[in-house]
């Protein structure tokens, strides 16, 4: 006799439907496996991309603006992730950090990873200088968000702009929560524009605050070149020839 | 053919419902509003219609699954309506297939309405490239519900509509997240991604329905795609629908 | 009663029958054998005896009415019967059907208690599907689904929703589904609950009548008179056992026969000692009543009076009714779990 035939029908219902959910559920994860492999994975930042504006998205939100922002954030870290490792073509980079900024606009890293992203891979230097300045809008206050906008202008491909980078240099260095080497930054950024008077005094503030001796011999120095330039009336002697910053691209092996 | 007694008998159970009536003017009403919106959507008009429209029937297809369809076996046990059915001579599995069958063919109904008024408005509004890629996209949502509601049967078999409701929607949840957890499974160390992965196809493969934003640029997708989608679609119901039948087999009536 | 169902010797060694071995009498509608339904308490683990090693037959064409007070098992032995509940241990037939399989409910008619229905259908609805359901064809289940509902007292409005029904309606409509498929057997669990004077007769009538149809017919009932009323047999169940299997003839007839002397007012004799616990006296306005326990002792106890110059104005025979002697049974139960 089969064993079956002693068990009670209700038994074998039982039996029947747990065999069925196994096989069925090992051709379900096949299935999905083949898709996974297969289709398209659905593109990261699509839920994010027809929106007109932030503007728009932070009602849907509920209250959870925040909450919405950092999941963009996370989504927009792995864009440029992938991308990077692939195509290196990042076309709704600018769209999508400028929602992320609407939805949160104290949310600080996105405007500095943004900005770098969009101006070196991204090579799109105005959306770069248009999140910054959103940024400082925002944030009127901010040391850390002036400086990187100073860095920004100091690393612009193709071409430094000094004096932009030294106006938010020393902005950054007015501010409380100003990284300390602001001042350093705009008095080197002004000397090697040409404008010695004010890095001159710059340097001189340098001398004065910094708790830190070498950076104190520096400005020193520094002060001592650019008088010996101007009186030798030589003043690109006081100047530094700076490279031009460029983008190097290379796919990630 | 007893599935297809107790389905007919669920599907004019649904659509005696008002909360289905609501369901469908809300879905109607969401048109209407996305004409009057997209005026204000910068060009965006077309797009704005189609996606809303789109998420209008995914959206309002799981309200009525999380109102109505979790509890359309815990309600009868609570009644005890089921010993009038149990006790007749069918067997526990052909009620829940009879039970999921009706219901997703309530859900097609309304996809479908809605879907077709969809269609109706992009065609009339002279966005008639987008109309294929619009069906396919219905389509799909369908596929998508009929998942979800297999999986309402089977906690509402388990379970009382309150805790069905929410298991439903936790399912819905992580199952939109699928992909990101296989992704996160890849990028984990070897035994929490393989845990991960293990999750990622419990739960309910559903970025494999959404081609909203396909849809919503007018790009069909391929045969290859709806095939996958139907045969997963098939599968997951089936293996969901024995496991809620092993689970009621052994349910005692008090 | 012959069966081949193995011996009760043989299922108390091995715990209960062994599967796919025994075949009941195909003259029982039913055939239970050790039936018990244990509940185990989910944090506790405390084990509740809803049944206790039930053995019952039903003979096919006969009424059996199933007695017990709240808690007794009458329900859980229904629910084991029709499927609803699952058996810790034992074995049950429906019509030679094991009632795990659900062939054995396709002649079976069942009416749970205090039954629901939905509220959503009408009269006419809810009928058709019971009988589809039971394996009917659509035109003649619409038929019958009309005749029934007529039958039951309920045609005059076959399309009113039954979330208007009121609870005797909703008795009647039950009835009606339980009956509708032309089942061999009936299961009813308090087919007179809910109903008037004038329903109750009606049921009464509907049981009769598949009776004499030679249908089977299975019903728990508080209602004791209507069970002396219908029955072949009476089961009696107190704390998930089955205490006695009876006709109402042999129950009543178990219990001896006291008699009722009413005697005029005033009668102050002293009881003889030897009639001690025999005899008692009660005084009601108007007569001295003196109750006999055993009516084989009347001609003395008569002689006694007489002799004494009472003068003797009624004998009455107290016949016991179901409903003593239920009570009787309860309270003795309740002793034994006392001890």
């Amino acid at each position: 006799m089969s064993p079956l035939a002693t068990v009670d029908s209700r038994r074998r219902r039982f039996l029947a439907a747990w065999a069925g959910a196994l096989v069925l559920g090992t051709a379900a994860f096949t299935l999905a496996a083949a898709a996974w492999r297969t289709l398209p994975h659905p593109h990261p930042l699509e839920e994010l991309s027809y929106y007109p504006s932030g503007r728009f998205l932070e009602p849907a939100t509920l209250g959870h603006a925040a909450t919405a922002a950092d999941l963009a954030w996370l989504r927009a870290v792995q864009y440029y992730g992938q991308h990077r490792a692939t195509d290196n073509q990042f076309v709704r980079m600018a769209h999508v950090f400028d929602i992320l900024t609407t939805l949160d606009p104290s949310f600080l890293p996105a405007y500095f990873f943004g900005a770098f992203a969009l101006a070196q891979e991204g090579r799109d230097f105005p959306a770069a200088e248009r999140l910054m300045l959103k940024g400082l809008a925002a944030n009127p206050t901010s040391g850390p968000l002036a400086f990187q906008m100073g860095f920004l202008y100091y690393v612009r491909p193709g071409g430094r702009d000094l004096r932009r980078a030294a106006e938010y240099f020393e902005r950054a260095s007015r501010q409380l929560d100003g990284p300390p080497e602001s001042a350093r930054f705009a008095a080197f950024c002004r000397q090697n524009a040409g404008e010695l008077e004010v890095a001159c005094e710059l340097w001189a503030r340098v001398e004065r605050t910094s708790p830190n001796r070498y950076l104190r011999e520096i400005a020193q120095r520094e002060q001592a070149r650019i008088r010996e330039a101007v009186e030798r009336g030589r003043r690109e002697q006081a100047m530094r020839r700076l490279t031009t910053p460029v983008v190097l691209l290379k796919r990630q092996t | 053919m007893i599935p297809l007694l107790i389905a007919r008998n669920t599907f004019r159970e649904a659509t005696r419902d008002r909360v289905l009536a609501g369901v469908v003017v809300a879905g109607l009403a969401l048109l209407a509003l996305t004409q009057a919106a997209s005026s204000l959507a910068m060009g965006e008009g077309r797009r704005f219609t189609v996606d809303l429209g789109l998420s209008g029937i995914s959206v309002l297809g799981l309200l009525v699954i999380l109102l109505t369809g979790t509890s359309l076996v815990a309600k009868e046990v609570e009644r005890r309506t089921i010993y009038n059915l149990l006790s007749r001579p069918i067997t526990r599995p052909a009620y829940l297939v009879g039970k999921w069958i009706g219901f997703s063919a309530t859900l097609w109904s309304v996809a479908l309405l809605l879907g077709l008024a969809l269609w109706g408005l992009v065609v009339l509004r002279g966005w008639g490239g987008h109309g294929l890629a619009v069906l396919e996209a219905v389509y799909l949502a369908g596929l998508e519900l009929s998942v979800i509601t297999a999986l309402a049967v089977m906690f509402s078999a388990l379970s009382t509509p309150v805790l069905s409701a929410l298991y439903t929607l936790g399912f819905y949840m992580v199952g939109q997240w699928s992909y990101d957890l296989r992704m996160l499974a890849e990028k984990l160390p070897k035994e929490l991604g393989s845990l991960v992965a293990v999750i990622a196809n419990l739960v309910p493969n559903l970025p494999l329905f959404n081609m909203r934003t396909l849809a919503a640029e007018g790009t069909t997708t391929t045969w290859l795609h709806l095939a996958l989608a139907s045969g997963y679609a098939a599968v997951y119901v089936a293996c969901v629908l024995c496991l809620a039948t092993a689970a009621f087999e052994s349910k005692d009536f008090k | 009663m012959q069966t081949s169902v193995a011996s009760i010797a043989d299922r108390q060694a091995t715990g209960h029958p062994a599967a796919g071995q025994t075949v009941p009498d195909p003259g029982l509608a039913v055939c239970v054998r050790g039936l018990s339904k244990h509940y185990v308490h989910s944090w506790t683990l405390r084990v509740t005896r809803g049944l206790d090693a039930l053995d019952l037959d039903v003979r096919r064409g006969e009424v059996m009415g199933l007695l017990g007070p709240n808690g007794a098992g009458k329900t859980t032995t229904l629910k084991l019967l029709t499927g609803l509940l699952k058996p810790t241990h034992g074995r049950a037939w429906l019509m030679g059907e094991p009632v795990e399989n659900t062939a054995s409910r396709r002649s079976l008619g069942f009416l749970p208690e205090q039954p629901y229905f939905y509220d959503y259908l009408n009269g006419v609805e809810y009928l058709e599907l019971a009988a589809r359901l039971s394996g009917m064809q659509a035109a003649t289940a619409r038929d019958r689904a009309h005749h029934w509902l007529g039958r039951v007292g309920l045609g005059e409005r076959p399309r009113l929703g039954l979330r208007k029904y009121s609870k005797g309606m909703l008795q009647r409509l039950g009835l009606a589904a339980a009956l509708v498929h032309d089942p061999e057997l009936l299961v009813l669990d308090e087919p007179m609950s809910g109903l008037d004077p004038f329903g109750r007769r009606d049921v009464r009538d509907l049981i009769t009548e598949q009776r004499e149809r030679g249908v089977t017919v299975l019903f728990s009932s508080h209602i004791l008179p209507d069970v002396e009323m219908l029955c072949d047999r009476v089961a009696i169940m107190m704390g998930g056992r089955l205490t006695r299997v009876a006709t109402v003839g042999e129950l009543v007839e178990d219990g001896a026969q006291a008699v009722e002397i009413r005697c005029a007012p005033g009668a102050l004799l002293e009881i003889p000692r030897h009639w001690a616990g025999l005899v008692s006296r009660t005084q009601r306005a108007g007569e001295s009543v003196f109750r006999l326990e055993d009516e084989a002792q009347l001609g003395e106890v008569l002689g006694w009076l007489l002799q004494a110059g009472v003068p003797v104005r009624a004998v009455t025979p107290q016949r016991p009714t179901l409903e003593s002697l239920f009570l009787a049974a309860a309270e003795a139960e309740r002793e034994r779990r006392q001890a």
